[in-house]
């Protein structure tokens, strides 16, 4: 290209690179725009009401949250996530054996959520669980801890 | 490196840009862009022949699908969650009402745009033979756009939406014989309700826009078919009667052979066809007047995208896309109106729900499919064609006004208030 | 020309550019976020050392919402009032003030709007508060947000708020269901009722409408009853509660524990001692009562009270139409009950009621309840204003006896009367005699004649 006829198309590259930057802010915000703001499911974050609503004894498990709360009478309370870490699907807690069964594919895990059987590649996660300033239990799915993790009321 | 040019050239096999060849392969090897020809008479360039009426539209629609796909994605097609997504589109989506209010002016721009195109082409007799099927792919068109703009003022599920839907199907309901059975096909049932919002909503974005897209492809192939953009009408040598032939034609038609080949450029299957191309042809001194479409006519068209955008950008920044309250079947809003472009119907039916029902909506568009055929006379020059003129410029005179009275000068109860006075809501 | 549409191409492209980044900053730069940023500010200021300090002030600003299934509604007030469940935030500024007293009214579980009104799903003050076009319910003024109790606390006393509970006594005796329908029974003179509160009209317009319905609406039908202010107020009160909405089981299964107080009142609205006694104190007709509730269980007493005929064939005792919460209320006030109560309401009697006064206060029980003292008035005196009617008003019915006979009044009531006019030509009166035969039972409309036979026995005793 010589440079007349640079000269004579040096606006139309101009706009041509002003036009690919538009472009490209658009496209950055058409993907944002698709990134929700809200979540119209439970929040990761949520109370889970006092402590006097949970029994001591077998895990009470809350269907939305996906959570089981155990309440034990000298350490406290704990959150044991109730999705398998295999595929995803809800775990059930037996109380016969004090083990997590997952039914899709068989996996097992003990009652301090590590692996004893089957496909899952880690342990369940446990939940931190605080209690807020309102005297409500809160549980945080976005902070996982061991499970030795007791909040003691 | 040589791979890399290896991998270029597999993908552009034109020659340099700086060549005519390489000009001419860039429209022609590419799907997009062969569309164009080659190289564009620069009478067809300017703007105040065609004022880019078409590719404007056309632009409009790109926008319409694009942000109209993005839209989709916050929607919910039934009641009351569709009305509840629209808010959420305002308050949380991040862009939601830019991007709602972008996807509702450019749709009012383009049955706006739809409408002056085909005013433009009816002033130009650009209709006219060999065009005459284009003409009618066109109205196609214009009722495929005003369809598409209707099924989509239901979608938000707020009265505006609602009330104007079931005022704009109850015009419908005139027509005889089957008006209500139409009426209920097109909503699943008797009133505006869930069945309705769900067929509307297939209809604006499945049935409507594939058929839109589908005959858009005719109509532009058709363009170019038919011999490009019809001659402006300056260009127009007086009372020369083009006779011209269509490839393939019948055998009755071989007499236009006489015409003299050596003055003219044909295209086409040379050996196999006889007679020349439909198209207006190209003399040879004409021939001197062309350019390449690469870049004179791209840049033309760059800028009218870029015009069509930055407008209707500019608009939806200023003004939000208008939200009104949940639907409410138990409440008439007073006037209630159908959506703007059919206020010349609702006007009439005001007065006759026959005629404006029935016979006005027929008689407009049988009368537009027919004007390429019932118009027979051949002249393109504007004094030789007085009474099409004339007859047109009243049908989109009649039409404004009712459009603009039903509009502005329609108060509560339907009452001829002018904008300026300012209606006290009635007593509750 | 090449040259200079390139130019505008340039010109044009660069502005797309603005346009698309003034749209993202447009998009990026809510109200909300700014709201966000001065809480954490303040709450940092209650943090003891910089890393929490930093910590609070480092929170990524989001949307809070509350998903309120059953109640219908998304809340995303809290995403600016952030402090309303935190009690540090008793003295700060409005948006982050604490809500004192929520009890167990917590945000997860009922959002705001369900009391407060306003749009829950806005997320910048104007909209969110309703204060905008076309968002019929705007944030209820501090004077009427308790309304919003009645809309799950649909029965008996609601504590705090008296208003509520004086509306609906009021709409309960003044005669409002003699023409306007309420969960289905009622007249058909004026509107339904029973969405009022999802009419978003508001307050003060309610509130101007009681105080004189003809004025604010004008040619209404609806006659001026004189109400005092605090009446008009306790009745825009509960027409503020009165919704359609579903509330989903989980609030309308919300219930007061009815209290003593409660029933002892309605023991002595329904005289009850006309015929029970408590303790042997009291009419010897019925029952005693005294310690009846031990006696029996709860859905014994409380099917006794819905119907006597299916308990004991051939009971004495009328069905009183009471409401669930009234029953209960009654039952607990029985299961305390002692002679003492039985004489204390015997001794605030001016005589004692024979079991013949009792049928003729049901009667004239019947004649409020069911909406005729609307028109004809608490006393029977009419004078309602009725144009075009005979005389203009509705008439007194004081002097009934002489131009009908009882049967001739049966008749009436059974079948509805429309009233001679004034001017033959003239608008129809508005209001009208409905014809009761399909709403009351024959025992109701007996009962009413009774009654009103009574008041003309009386009259002419005066005389």
């Amino acid at each position: 290209m010589n440079r007349r006829s640079f000269l004579k198309w040096s606006w139309g590259a101009a706009g041509l690179l002003a036009l690919v930057s538009a472009i490209g802010v658009s496209l950055a915000a058409v993907l944002r725009f698709l990134m929700p703001s809200v979540f119209y499911e439970p929040p990761q974050a949520f109370k889970i009401g006092t402590p006097a609503d949970f029994p001591f004894g077998p895990p009470t498990f809350l269907v939305e949250e996906k959570i089981f709360v155990f309440r034990d009478r000298d350490k406290g309370f704990s959150a044991a996530s109730a999705v398998c870490t295999h595929l995803g699907c809800t775990v059930a807690h037996f109380q016969s054996d004090q083990r997590f069964h997952c039914p899709c594919h068989g996996s097992v895990f003990a009652a301090d959520g590590s692996v004893q059987h089957g496909p899952a590649p880690r342990a369940l996660d446990w939940f931190e669980v605080t209690l807020s300033r309102d005297g409500q239990l809160r549980v945080d799915k976005n902070k996982v801890v061991p499970p030795t993790y007791r909040l003691m009321v | 490196m040589n791979l890399i040019r290896e991998i270029w050239q597999s993908i552009v096999r034109r020659d340099r840009l700086s060549t005519d060849k390489g000009k001419s392969e860039l429209v022609f090897l590419n799907v997009w862009l062969h569309i164009h020809p080659a190289k564009v008479k620069r009478e067809h360039m300017k703007f105040s022949h065609t004022f880019y009426l078409g590719f404007i539209t056309f632009f409009l629609f790109l926008i319409l699908l694009t942000t109209g796909i993005a839209l989709m994605c916050y929607y919910r097609p039934y009641p009351p969650q569709a009305y509840q997504d629209m808010k959420d589109l305002e308050f949380v989506v991040y862009m939601g009402s830019f991007l709602r209010a972008m996807h509702r002016w450019a749709a009012h721009g383009m049955v706006v745009c739809v409408f002056l195109h085909m005013c433009r082409v009816f002033y130009t007799g650009s209709y006219k033979k060999p065009r005459q099927f284009n003409w009618v792919v066109g109205v196609v068109l214009l009722l495929l756009t005003l369809g598409l703009s209707f099924t989509g003022y239901l979608l938000p599920w707020d009265q505006l939406a609602y009330w104007a839907i079931t005022v704009g199907t109850n015009i419908g309901s005139y027509a005889p014989l089957v008006g209500g059975q139409l009426r209920e096909l097109l909503l699943g049932g008797h009133t505006v309700g869930e069945a309705a919002l769900l067929r509307f909503y297939v209809l604006h974005v499945a049935v409507l826009p594939s058929l839109l897209i589908l005959l858009t492809i005719v109509h532009l192939w058709r363009v170019r078919k038919d011999g490009g953009l019809s001659r402006p009408v300056w260009k127009l040598k007086e009372s020369k009667l083009e006779t011209l032939v269509t490839i393939g034609a019948p055998a009755e038609t071989a007499a236009l052979q006489a015409q003299p080949a050596v003055t003219s450029k044909t295209y086409g299957l040379m050996e196999v066809v006889t007679g020349k191309p439909i198209f207006e042809t190209v003399t040879p001194e004409e021939e001197e007047d062309t350019v390449f479409s690469y870049p004179y006519a791209f840049v033309r068209e760059a800028l009218a995208l870029m015009a069509t955008v930055t407008a209707i950008m500019t608009i939806s920044l200023l003004f939000r896309a208008p939200l009104e309250e949940l639907a409410n079947p138990a409440k008439t809003p007073n006037p209630a109106k159908a959506p703007w472009y059919f206020l010349g119907l609702q006007e009439l039916v005001s007065h006759s729900a026959l005629l404006g029902g029935v016979v006005a909506p027929a008689l407009m568009v049988v009368a537009l499919l027919a004007i390429p055929y019932f118009d027979r006379n051949p002249s393109r020059q504007l004094t030789q064609r007085k009474w099409a003129l004339g007859l047109f410029t009243l049908f989109v005179v009649v039409n404004l006004v009712l459009i603009v009275v039903g509009t502005f000068f329609r108060g509560p109860g339907w009452a001829l208030v002018p904008p300026w006075v300012h209606v006290v809501g009635g007593a509750e | 020309m090449e040259r200079r549409l390139q130019q505008i191409f340039f010109a044009l492209s660069l502005l797309a550019l603005a346009l698309i980044v003034a749209a993202a900053w447009q998009a990026n730069t809510p109200s909300w976020k700014t709201y966000q940023h001065k809480f954490y500010e303040l709450e940092a200021q209650g943090e003891p050392n910089a890393v929490a300090k930093a910590a609070v002030l480092a929170t990524p600003p989001e949307i809070h919402q509350q998903l309120l299934t059953g109640l219908q509604r998304v809340d995303r007030c809290t995403t600016c009032h952030l402090g309303v469940e935190d009690p540090t935030m008793k003295d700060a500024p409005e948006p982050f003030r604490y809500h004192a007293g929520l009890g167990p009214h917590v945000p997860a579980r009922f959002g705001c709007t369900i009391c407060h009104g306003g749009q829950g799903l806005a997320t910048d003050e104007e909209s969110a508060h309703g204060k905008v076009d076309f968002w019929p319910n705007p944030l209820l003024t501090k004077d009427y947000i308790r309304a919003s109790c009645g809309r799950c606390h649909k029965e008996g006393d609601v504590p705090g708020v008296p208003e509520l509970t004086e509306g609906r006594r009021l709409f309960e005796t003044q005669g409002c269901p003699g023409c306007h329908k309420l969960n289905g029974v009622g007249g058909s003179i004026g509107p339904d009722l029973t969405g009022e509160g999802a009419n978003h009209r508001s307050p003060d317009w309610l509130e101007r409408h009681f105080l004189a319905p003809n004025v604010v609406s004008t040619g209404s039908a609806m006659p001026n009853f004189h109400f005092s202010k605090d009446q008009a107020r306790a009745l825009t009160y509960y027409m503020l509660s009165l919704t359609s909405e579903d509330m989903g089981t989980y609030y309308s299964s919300v219930r007061l524990i009815p209290g003593p107080e409660f029933g002892r009142q309605l023991f002595v609205e329904k005289n009850c001692i006309t015929c029970h006694n408590i303790g042997g104190v009291g009419s010897k007709t019925g029952t005693d009562l005294q310690g009846v509730a031990q006696k029996h269980s709860i859905e014994w007493l409380d099917e006794q009270l819905v119907n006597p005929e299916l308990v004991y064939p051939g009971s004495s005792m009328p069905a009183y139409d009471l409401e669930a919460n009234a029953r209960k209320a009654l039952v607990a006030f029985l299961s305390s009950a002692t002679a003492d109560d039985a004489q204390a309401i015997i001794s605030r009697r001016p005589r004692p009621l024979t079991p013949e006064d009792v049928a003729i206060e049901a009667g004239k029980q019947d004649f409020a309840r069911f909406g005729c003292v609307g028109c004809h008035g608490t006393e029977l005196q009419g004078g309602v204003a009725n144009p075009n009617a005979q005389g203009g008003e509705v008439p007194s019915l004081l002097h009934l006896s002489d131009d009908y006979t009882k049967d001739e009044v049966l008749a009436i009531i059974r079948n509805g009367r429309v009233p001679p006019m004034d001017n033959p030509n003239g608008a129809a009166p508005p209001l009208y005699m409905p014809a009761w035969k399909k709403v009351l039972s024959d025992e109701d409309i007996n009962r009413i004649a009774d009654y009103l036979w009574s008041k003309q026995q009386q009259k002419k005793d005066s005389w």
